[in-house]
């Protein structure tokens, strides 16, 4: 049978795997239909990689002496997905706090790296990289300023051997302004005055921008050579980054009044801004087309914010965006989903996006919107080499994924659910 | 639900309560002879035609004649009714007049889980059907009544002269009685007890306790009801041959309710919305009782299903409205925005499919709102006299008093109301009531004439300076052009309406209402105005405090 | 976070557990029925899940019933005409875990057993959940209680006929069910009461087993009580009080005639072998393990048991004892024997069941008609209606999804949703309709505003206080 066919194979390619020497290895995927997202896709083409890196891709491509050549005739190569927004490595059990790492205490958290607390032996980063997640943004979450989300790889002994970029963002989570609250007296939906709610708002915008300007002296400071005069402040010192335009700012925020505020906000303060969710950019289309800025959103797969809201919004509202002309990627904004993250762009596909559109929102345009373009997100020569091999669409449901490339190296997709399925069916 | 003090008002209160309660004894009155006429006056009597120029004559107590020509007995004290139109009283079909308010315990919204617990933690916690939570049935608003509750003043200067007051807190909160809103002692204010027997069905309990859920409650309901029917039956078997049987054990809670389904007693369900409506329908077949349904804002949607079930309904005239400090850009659905415009079209669909139905204010602090409120449904259709009717006769006859309540007919108790105009007309003032034949005037409060020199309208922010510290509310206020102040005072968990209020020059008062505890105090605010500021002092019995207030400037 | 991940999971615990409905009113969406009594689909691709896949078939509907399903449906005078070309109809999907619809939570928590309660008093016609989940082919759903209890209240089974009331939403002769609950829920793991608070018995799953195994030895009391009285009454005894009724401990008396069935939620294998053998050893069956996610453990004593498995497609970690569930469940335990269901437990992932059935393709690799069944037919037989819906067979209600492509493809739309024969849902007439939906907002909201202070010349309006008191004088 084909599924038990594609299971030795990958059994095999496992084993070849931990038997591997640590040096790097080239290969030549030979025979697919090649998707670089660089150009049209190239029939019958070959992807060769070396040290890490593609190093040929095309119709007619010499294969070096020594490579691992890859039959891959009838098969699909696309650059590896790339969940912009996750909770990977910081989460193994949602209810067991002791296994979660995503909320530090306190509000205002600019110099955490989400990269300090990513655990490579997560049982969630095989099960995610078995869909064709090859790298990933872990992101911290909680306060207001949660910390900074670090690009990752999704293989790796360690933290190290994971790291595409410790520092990428700084997670912003934009206040909102929320009448309705749970009345856990009456267990009833209340509604705050409206006043009272948007006092608390105005004060924590007054809090957000204290803190920036603080880091505005701090950086002035400290480029005037007067460091020495103060002493270190490790959350200015991150601010001081983001300031200067040096860190981008991912701007947490569904509500279209928030993003509005938010790319006001950023606009004022000179800030690198991307919105991260979304679910109502479509009420600020032109805004965001206008001031240029991307938008990374959550699961299409949600329910539609207000009543009246047409029942498909979340699914037409990434369309809508492309439409306008702004810049979106999809992200799972989780650890256990991540591996759902195509199929949350192909629902986008019927309601307007078009189909090429959804695959790069989760492969190049993430990587543009982080500034790791340069890196990842096309097969083109000089790029990383974070590829997929498929035996279809990789937005489709019923696709498997059969080979998986991370940093050049061939990648077992073995992972905790098939050894569960493995050892059960096997159970006399 | 009465609207709940406002924070500056609960600290002047408590102050207020540790110096001790204020006076507010019924004024000492004089016992005229219980002999009136009024000749002269539009008298429109509900149960049959308007005479347009009659003579209405009250003896001790009870309406003996009335007509166009009726002799006027010499006995009699004669008022001239020229330009008065003589109703009968009206009649709030359900209250809680005279009752201890709303305890102000739950005054701040519980929002975190910490706060639920706390309270969960004051509260008794029920298992189970067997601990009967949140049911009183036994409690009756006859045996509960406090003359000192100074709503019954104001709705009887509203021309309120009877009111059916309930117990309102929990599931079975106890027995409606009709009373009257004037009269020396508590007995003598009731009618008739009990009228109804009430229902609520809000969860008592929450995660700990049950019943936590809307089916809890439900289910609750339906097993009290069993259990009562076995009650029943088991006292019955036992009473016609004791020798034998254990004997049934004697059950507070049931022994009520035993009563009111032998005897038929209407039992009050609440019920707004349309599918709410179905629910206490099907609820009240299978407690085997009838129903009164209250609330029906959305009976404009099952009418028919009401009139074929003959079931009378006491609609709210306490209109759904936009909360009133909304987000402005908060989305509402069009579900809720239909349901507030249709709501007070009601009454207009009840009477067309000939549901009986009567008024109640639900709530309302200020009891001039409750004839507004009518004449917003005679403005979504209902004829006027329909209205009337569902504030006099119809109130009666649901709660079974119609042969000594509701229209003006001879043999009837003499409740009146005596109004300069017809009384859904904005500008028409009541100007005496009769109760059990008595004669209440209503006097304009005094006020300056003066004609206002500076515009009060707007959103003040007032400060008031109590002895625990500066505490803030919010007056939303309407200046009229003769400088009449209506509008609205907030505080951080509650809105009041004025019952009050009069600009002239640039001196100001205005009043609110606030149940509190086991009374309704007025809180006066008095002072003057000086662009957008206002300098003043807030009385309270004897207490004053003075307040500031600023009106923001609006924008654009 | 994404989803409303299984009731209860962790820190999704308190949001899911509280959510209360609000109290609401009539549809802003009207619905679309018709009501033509035939109706036939033209040329479509008809996924019959029981007879095969019939190309440029047709199906004929009368009053409300399938009536024929072939490639030559002649097409009665008279007859409404869908024309389904390069459209794919499959049976209307049913959602075998749901908690639409409900007012007023969906949990009675405050007590282990709350069997009194049933979700069909509280149903919300007015859910616009409802709708959202019909317009992703939902044509049917077992609404449940919460898992806050080992024995939770009653269920109701609803057709999601959009715009009729309660009643009308009732699937009516669906057999009556109620809610178990196994696990970290019941004893509520991951919900602590602060010290100083009672919490409440159970804590470990050997108390979950001990509540429910006592309340069902009480409900053999309780029958024997109504037996014994219902034998001396017979009898002739006179002056006999009878025993009093109680709600909770009926509806486990009817579980026990089996005349109702046991829906469980659980997730370890073990806890479903002991409910299994607790059901045994008091004679019924449980009808269904709900969640069940480390079902593909102990697959084949579920098989043996005879009950069916409703599962989800591929949660998991959101709590320990999630930990080890994988996405070949479905597949797994179909292959030992069990009939299986995938579920949505959430508003949202209901809207996709369809994508949610395909994805055992991927894992474990069912066949197309296998997944298909897992969201259709197999739900059916587990709620006991499968005489009625779960596949496209003539005599069979008419409750019908029309897709754009294959419902498995992660592409496919519906397109029209039927319910005993009515068009329920049409993308079309909804997209049409959504510029109305905001014209009359915008028209309520207008007639809403206080008038512009109508600065009407104050035609001699005497103020109130210049105005003479009417004369009162005796």
């Amino acid at each position: 049978m084909n599924r038990r066919r594609f299971f030795l194979l990958t059994l095999s390619l496992a084993l070849l795997l931990t038997a591997a020497p640590a040096f790097a290895q080239t290969y030549a995927i030979r025979g697919a239909k090649i998707y670089t997202l660089a150009g049209p896709p190239i029939e019958n083409g070959t992807v060769v990689i070396s040290n890490g890196k593609i190093t040929a891709v095309g119709r007619t491509v010499a294969i070096p002496s020594g490579a691992q050549v890859i039959n891959a005739s009838g098969l699909q190569v696309y650059p590896g997905l790339f969940d912009s927004v996750s909770r990977l490595g910081l989460t193994e059990i949602g209810a067991v706090s002791a296994t979660v790492d995503t909320n530090e205490l306190g509000d205002y958290n600019p110099h955490l790296l989400a990269a300090t607390a990513v655990h490579p032996a997560s049982e969630h980063i095989p099960v995610a990289r078995a869909n064709g997640i090859t790298h990933a943004v872990a992101a911290p979450a909680g306060g207001v300023m949660s910390g900074q989300g670090s690009a990752i790889h999704l293989t790796g002994w360690t933290i190290e051997e994971m790291s595409i970029a410790p520092s990428l963002a700084l997670v912003l989570n934009w206040p909102t302004v929320q009448t309705q609250t749970f009345d856990f007296a009456t267990f009833t939906v209340r509604r705050r005055p409206f006043t009272e709610v948007k006092k608390e708002y105005d004060e924590k915008i007054a809090q957000l921008e204290d803190w920036l300007e603080a880091a505005r002296h701090y950086a002035q400071a400290t480029e005037k050579g007067a460091a020495d005069k103060f002493e270190r402040d490790l959350k200015l010192e991150a601010l001081a980054r983001l300031v200067r335009g040096q860190l981008p700012v991912l701007v947490m925020a569904n509500d279209h009044r928030d993003i509005k505020n938010a790319v006001e906000f950023a606009e004022k303060h000179k800030l690198k801004i991307i919105i991260a969710g979304g679910a109502e950019a479509w009420k600020v289309k032109d805004l965001l087309k206008q001031k240029n800025i991307p938008v990374i959103l959550r699961p299409t797969q949600s329910l539609p914010g207000e009543e009246d809201d047409p029942y498909d919004k979340p699914f037409t509202n990434p369309g809508e965006l492309h439409a306008a002309g702004v810049k979106i990627a999809f992200a799972t904004f989780d650890s256990s989903d991540s591996r759902t993250l195509p199929y949350e762009a192909a629902n986008a596909v019927p309601y307007g996006l078009p189909w090429e559109e959804a695959l790069k929102a989760i492969t190049l345009y993430p990587a543009q919107i982080l500034g790791l373009a340069d890196k990842l997100g096309t097969i083109e020569v000089g790029k990383l080499a974070n590829l997929i091999v498929t035996d279809g669409d990789p937005l489709e449901i019923k696709t498997q994924v059969r080979h998986l490339f991370i940093k050049g190296q061939l990648t077992s997709t073995d992972n905790r659910h098939q050894q569960l399925w493995e050892k059960y069916r096997a159970r006399p | 639900m009465p609207a709940r003090a406002s924070r500056p008002f609960l600290a002047l209160l408590l102050t207020l309560l540790l110096i001790g309660p204020a006076p507010v004894s019924p004024a000492e009155r004089p016992h005229a002879p219980p002999f009136y006429a009024i000749r002269n006056a539009r008298i429109v009597p509900v149960s049959g035609p308007v005479i347009e120029n009659g003579t209405i004559v009250l003896a001790n107590g009870l309406i003996t004649a009335l007509g166009a020509n009726v002799a006027i007995p010499p006995e009699a004290w004669v008022i001239d009714g020229k330009g008065l139109t003589v109703y009968p009283g009206l009649i709030d079909a359900l209250t809680n007049l005279g009752l201890q308010a709303a305890a102000p315990a739950a005054a701040t919204a519980v929002t975190t889980i910490e706060q639920a617990l706390e309270q969960a933690r004051r509260q008794p916690i029920s298992q189970g059907p067997e601990d009967r939570p949140g049911t009183t049935p036994w409690e009756s608003a006859a045996d509960n009544l406090k003359l000192d509750d100074k709503r019954l003043e104001s709705w009887r200067k509203a021309g309120f002269t009877a009111v059916v007051s309930a117990p309102d807190r929990g599931i079975f909160p106890g027995q409606a009685a009709l009373i009257h809103t004037a009269g020396e002692r508590a007995n003598e204010l009731v009618v008739k007890t009990p009228v109804a027997l009430r229902m609520n069905l809000a969860p008592v309990g929450g995660f700990f306790s049950f019943p936590g859920s809307l089916m809890g409650v439900l289910s609750y309901i339906q097993q009290v009801f069993l259990d009562t029917a076995r009650y029943t039956q088991a006292w019955a078997t036992y009473e016609a041959s004791a020798r034998g049987l254990e004997r049934p054990n004697y059950d507070r809670t049931l022994e009520p309710i035993r009563q009111a389904v032998a005897n038929r007693w209407p039992v009050l369900i609440p019920a707004t919305w349309a599918k709410e409506i179905h629910r206490a329908l099907a609820l009240a077949v299978q407690a085997g009782v009838n129903p009164i349904l209250y609330g029906a804002h959305q009976g404009y949607e099952v009418a028919d299903v009401l009139a074929a079930r003959n079931v009378p309904v006491l609609v709210s005239l306490k209109w759904p409205e936009k909360d009133k400090d909304a987000d402005p850009e908060a989305e509402e659905p069009l579900r809720v925005l239909r349901f507030r415009d249709r709501a007070p079209s009601t009454p207009a669909v009840l009477a067309k499919a000939g549901v009986k139905f009567a008024f109640y204010s639900d709530g309302i602090a200020n009891p001039a709102d409750i004839l507004k409120n009518a004449k917003k449904a005679v403005d979504a259709g209902l004829a006027a006299d329909a209205a009337l009717r569902a504030l006099t006769l119809s109130a009666a006859e649901i709660y079974g008093v119609a042969d000594r309540l509701g229209s003006l007919e001879p043999g009837k108790i003499a409740n009146l109301v005596v109004a300069d105009g017809d009384l859904f007309a904005e500008k028409t003032k009541v100007k005496m009531v009769f109760i059990d034949g008595r004669k209440y005037e209503v006097r304009e409060p005094s006020r300056p004439t003066e004609p206002p020199t500076v515009n009060l309208t707007g959103k003040w922010t007032i400060t008031v300076n109590t002895p625990q510290g500066p505490q803030e509310s919010t007056a939303d206020l309407k200046m009229a052009e003769d400088g009449t102040l209506s509008g609205t005072l907030t505080g951080p968990r509650g809105t009041a309406s004025l019952t009050t209020g009069w600009v002239s020059g640039n001196k100001f008062s205005f009043t609110v209402s606030i149940p509190m505890g086991p009374r309704t105090l007025d809180a006066t605010y008095t002072g003057s105005v000086e662009g957008n500021k206002m300098t003043g002092t807030v009385s309270l019995g004897p207490m004053s405090v003075d307040f500031t207030g600023t009106r923001p400037q609006e924008e654009n | 976070m994404k989803r409303n991940h299984p009731n209860t999971g962790g820190t999704g615990l308190w949001p899911v557990l509280f959510i209360v409905f609000l109290a609401f009113g009539p549809p802003a969406r009207a619905a679309h029925a018709q009501n033509p009594t035939v109706t036939v689909i033209q040329n479509a691709t008809i996924l019959t899940v029981t007879q095969g896949t019939i190309e440029k078939g047709s199906i004929l509907i009368r009053d409300g019933k399938i009536a024929a399903v072939g490639r030559s449906v002649r097409v009665p005078a008279g007859a409404t005409v869908i024309d389904a070309t390069r459209h794919f109809v499959s049976p209307g999907i049913i959602d075998c875990h749901s908690h639409i619809a409900v007012d007023g939570g969906v949990n009675e928590g405050s007590i282990a057993v709350s069997s009194m309660v049933g979700i069909e008093e509280v149903i919300d016609p007015a859910d616009i959940d409802i709708y959202r989940d019909l317009a992703g082919g939902v044509t049917s759903a077992n609404v449940l209680h919460g898992s806050a209890n080992p024995i939770g209240g009653k269920n109701a089974v609803i057709k999601l006929r959009w715009g009729k009331d309660a009643k009308g939403l009732l699937f009516a002769g669906a057999p009556p069910g109620i809610k178990f609950a196994l696990g970290e829920n019941p004893k509520r793991s991951n919900f602590q009461p602060p010290p100083g608070f009672p919490r409440r018995y159970p804590n470990t799953r050997m108390g979950v087993m001990d509540v429910i195994r006592q309340a069902f030895s009480e409900a053999r009391e309780y029958r024997k009580r109504w037996q014994d009285y219902n034998r001396r009454k017979t009898a002739g005894e006179k002056n006999l009080i009878p025993p009093a009724r109680d709600l909770k401990l009926e509806p486990l008396v009817e579980i026990l005639e089996g005349k109702r069935l046991v829906h469980a939620h659980c997730y370890r294998a073990d806890e479903i072998l002991q409910l299994i053998r607790l059901a045994e050893e008091f004679g019924f069956k449980v009808a269904t393990f709900q969640h069940v996610l480390e079902g593909y453990k102990v697959a084949k004593e579920i098989a043996a048991h005879g009950a069916g498995a409703s599962t989800f497609s591929d949660w998991w970690a959101y709590k320990v004892e999630a930990y080890d569930a994988i996405p070949y469940n479905a597949a797994l335990m179909t292959q030992k024997g069990v009939v299986v269901s995938i579920n949505s437990d959430s508003a949202e992932e209901a809207r996709h069941l369809n994508q949610e059935a395909a994805k055992t393709m991927k894992f474990g690799g069912l066949s197309e008609t296998e997944a298909l069944k897992l969201v259709t037919l197999n739900p059916a037989k587990q709620l006991r209606i499968d005489n009625r819906v779960g596949s496209i067979e003539v005599g069979k209600d008419a409750d019908l999804v029309i897709w754009d492509k294959h419902p498995l493809s992660v592409y496919a739309v519906a397109q029209k949703v039927l319910i005993d024969g009515q068009v329920y849902f049409d993308r079309q007439k909804d997209i049409a309709q959504r510029a109305a939906i905001e014209k009359e907002k915008k028209a309520l909201l207008e007639k809403e505003k206080p008038k512009k202070e109508e600065k009407k010349p104050e035609e001699k309006k005497p103020s109130a206080t210049t105005q003479s008191p009417a004369e009162v004088q005796p």
